[in-house]
């Protein structure tokens, strides 16, 4: 198999079968949060593609240079992690802010929250040290930084894809008439437990 | 010490973290296919929210107002390690299985939320009932929600290899309920339900709110 069909069953794998969302249950609280319209969730999106891929290589990097070569890693790479996320997350943000009002109103809120994302904190970490989330039986031992970038971007747009694809949903649920015990949040849930039915029918596509 | 109950079954009713403030979730879908599995990751729960709590109300005054996330950060990550390290010595089993989530406590965001709006506010003893309710609530809400997955799913509870309860036989059980999908469905209805339960409740005027 050559490297470019690798590389977009890769992609696949993590964008679509392995849904992070809708088949993993990671990163729920902004599916549940901000998926009331479609304008913040395509914020949101934007934001987690833009945090997840900094984040991955960030995490990559500093696994392979430091924590691996050290012998640290097993018991230091929570506190590691999180704070490399935190504190990128803070400058990105700071950045923006300065050079880019414009990027900053359509994504800058939601960098705070990202922090706390489980979602960012789980694919950073597969990406440093791949096998042990058992997210996606398609990475191998290690992941070159290429191909844990490939990795991230699909896992980013899976989830922009399912947050939008689910806002477009809940909107329309806005609008129709459902039972005062089931409307809000019960409704939402039945509707993602439909969703994610959908993603589950294509487990098994190429072998993922 | 009523002050204390007060706050401690805020968590359980009235203000649990799942069913009503809809956070942390991941996890507890995600976990919720066996009852055993459940029982550990909400004990991990318990003990990273009662601990960092504790610490984090402690030295409320010291704890500088810019850089309170970090910190927090810092110290649930510390705690998180501990519960990391010592499931994977001890409970290796179950490690296995939980695996993932055990390090992405440290971004559940019931423990930074609980952090954020009661330790940092308020005295340590406060503090700890409040860890121990809010943990309560999602364990009695992750529990419930393995056991019905779990016995309907499966057709039974098992226990460490142990059968503690079994479904009568011929009973064809749904493999949809231990799939993501059954997870939703599942939690859904279990909102609902706690809200019929709260609407009875309210009209009965029972002075506990303690189902959730």
């Amino acid at each position: 198999m050559t490297a470019v069909s690798q590389l977009a069953l890769l992609f696949i794998g993590a964008a679509l079968v392995n849904n992070i969302l809708l088949t993993r249950f990671i990163g729920l609280c902004p599916f549940f949060g901000v998926s009331g319209n479609i304008q913040t969730s395509f914020g949101m999106s934007l934001a987690v593609v833009f945090v997840m891929m900094m984040a991955s290589s960030a995490t990559w990097i500093v696994w392979e240079i430091v924590l691996a070569p050290l012998g640290v890693g097993e018991f230091l790479y929570i506190p590691a992690f999180i704070l490399i996320i935190a504190s990128l997350v803070q400058f990105v943000e700071m950045y923006l802010r300065k050079s880019s009002p414009v990027l900053y109103r359509s994504m800058g809120i939601y960098l705070p929250l990202i922090t706390t994302n489980c979602a960012v904190l789980a694919i950073a970490t597969e990406s440093a040290k791949p096998g042990f989330f058992k997210m996606n039986i398609a990475l191998g031992a290690s992941l070159s930084l290429g191909e844990a970038l490939v990795y991230t971007l699909g896992v980013s747009v899976g989830f922009g894809f399912a947050l939008l694809t689910f806002a477009a949903l809940r909107e329309r649920l806005e609008l129709a008439p459902v039972h005062r015990l089931l409307a809000g949040s019960p409704i939402a849930f039945l509707t993602a437990g439909l969703l994610s039915l959908a993603y589950v029918g294509l487990s098994g596509w190429f072998g993922l | 010490m009523s002050e204390w109950l007060r706050v401690f079954r805020q968590g359980l009713g009235l203000e649990n973290p799942l069913t009503v403030l809809m956070i942390g979730l991941c996890a507890t879908l995600a976990v919720s296919t066996q009852l055993q599995n459940a029982l550990f990751m909400g004990v991990a729960v318990v003990f990273v929210l009662t601990m960092s709590n504790v610490l984090i109300s402690a030295f409320r005054r010291q704890i500088p107002d810019q850089v309170r996330i970090p910190i927090f950060i810092v110290v649930i990550a510390s705690f998180v390690t501990i519960v990391d390290l010592v499931m994977k010595g001890y409970v290796p089993a179950v490690y296995q299985v939980l695996g993932i989530w055990i390090p992405l406590i440290v971004v559940n965001c019931i423990i930074l939320g609980r952090a954020e709006a009661f330790a940092y506010r308020n005295p340590v003893g406060l503090s700890i009932a409040d860890g121990l309710g809010m943990g309560a609530g999602f364990c009695l809400v992750i529990m419930l929600l393995a056991f019905i997955r779990e016995l309907f799913g499966t057709g039974r509870i098992v226990w460490f290899d142990t059968t503690l309860i079994s479904m009568p036989a011929g009973y064809a059980p749904p493999s949809l309920l231990l799939l993501f999908p059954g997870a939703f469905f599942v939690f859904g209805l279990m909102i609902a339900a706690s809200r019929w339960l709260n609407e009875r409740m309210a009209s009965v005027r029972a002075p506990k709110g303690g189902a959730s």
